[in-house]
């Protein structure tokens, strides 16, 4: 006789002989954090927003098409013909802005609570990777519905990295993908959207938490004393 | 009796637990953002312009409002064209290029002892000074 609970006992206990996951799961909650320590939890909501991103994300690539010729008509699908694609591109729009907004808000808490003295020197350059990630992700996202806006967002964009000295000119190719914003620049942005920042993103932000894991949360009223 | 009056002796911080007292607020904390994210979707949804257009340009270009403090310090920094038909373009991307690098650095820049604010004046001042500017900025670069 198939008794569940104890199906499911032994294979919990079958998983655990092989590699200690309960061990893993109490090693990562049982921490403790000072009394005093105010996070606001403005990091937590900008992971919240990640993961929110990352759901929405792979939903609209599943009906978005990044060509200069289908991008706009298949935004217009997403927007008035799929079930609930207007309420998934909207979040994903308003997400991407609120993940930007806590980006700064927790940086300006780690500012201003000195959270990045020693020992937290590396917690604080990874989470500067995370921010420049992040308006990267922005900076590439804002094109792909292929609208005026977008377009000239990104012509306007693209002519800001421009102006660096000396490597300007080179800059604004390689973004461009050419000369001037066109079907090579949306490609690219796609990729880059879909592929490298969230690879490079999800990357740094398993070291930032291991990071924030290994040493724990800085007491704000206490002075650096490791 | 001040604080700051106090040796900066070492002690012990009052600690709580991790699991579950602050996984639960957090929790809370995103269930809210999420019903803020919904709300915001349904009563302002994602817009979407006409089809782009190489050829037509628009009346009023910006670009992503996280950037428009970079894009309007640019444009204002054409008041330093008396100093060479390069310096506006120069310090336009340089001057923020280096304040990005300052704060990449920081831990390294500021690297005394003293972690709240209140006691450390000086980044206080710098820090409200920066955001005041960049704000204007943006609000400028939004309006011009």
């Amino acid at each position: 006789m198939l008794n569940p609970t104890r199906v499911s006992q032994g294979l919990l206990a079958w998983i655990e002989e092989r590699i200690p996951v309960q061990a893993w799961i109490a090693a990562s909650l049982h921490v403790t954090i000072p009394r005093s320590a105010h996070t606001f939890y403005l990091g937590g909501i900008t992971l919240f927003c990640f993961v929110v991103q990352g759901t929405t994300g792979i939903l609209l690539a599943l009906y978005y098409q990044p060509t200069p010729e289908t991008a706009y008509d298949s935004i217009l699908v997403i927007m008035n013909q799929l079930n609930f694609g207007w309420l998934i591109r909207s979040v994903h729009a308003w997400s991407a802005n609120l993940m930007i907004i806590f980006c700064i808000l927790h940086l300006l808490r780690i500012v201003l609570q000195g959270a990045y003295k020693k020992p937290r020197e590396i917690t604080w350059l990874v989470g500067m990777g995370l921010l420049f990630l992040t308006l990267g992700f922005g900076f590439t996202g804002y094109l792909l519905p292929w609208d005026q806006r977008a377009f000239w967002a990104t012509t306007v964009g693209t002519e800001i990295a421009g102006a660096v000295p000396f490597i300007g000119d080179f800059v604004r190719q390689f973004l461009r993908g050419g000369a001037d914003v066109s079907a090579a620049t949306l490609t690219r942005f796609f990729g880059v959207h879909v592929l490298v920042l969230p690879v490079a993103l999800a990357g740094l932000l398993v070291l930032h938490l291991l990071l924030i894991h290994q040493q724990g949360l800085a007491d704000p009223e206490g002075d650096e004393n490791e | 009796m001040s604080r700051e009056s106090e040796p900066a002796a070492p002690r012990e911080p009052d600690l709580l637990p991790f699991w579950p007292h602050y996984v639960l607020s957090e929790f809370i904390a995103w269930y809210i953002v999420l019903g803020v994210l919904i709300t915001l979707a349904a009563l302002f949804p994602a817009g979407l312009e006409e089809k782009a257009n190489a050829l037509q340009t628009p009346e009023h270009v910006k670009p992503e409002w996280y950037f428009l403090a970079v894009y309007q310090f640019l444009k204002v920094a054409s008041v330093f064209a008396s100093l060479g038909s390069e310096a506006p373009r120069l310090t336009g991307i340089l001057l923020p290029a280096i304040g990005m690098a300052l704060l990449f650095f920081l831990p390294f820049l500021d690297r005394g002892p003293k972690r709240p604010a209140r006691r450390r004046p000086l980044l206080l001042i710098l820090t409200i000074l920066i955001l005041a500017v960049v704000i204007a900025l943006t609000v400028w670069g939004q309006y011009s």
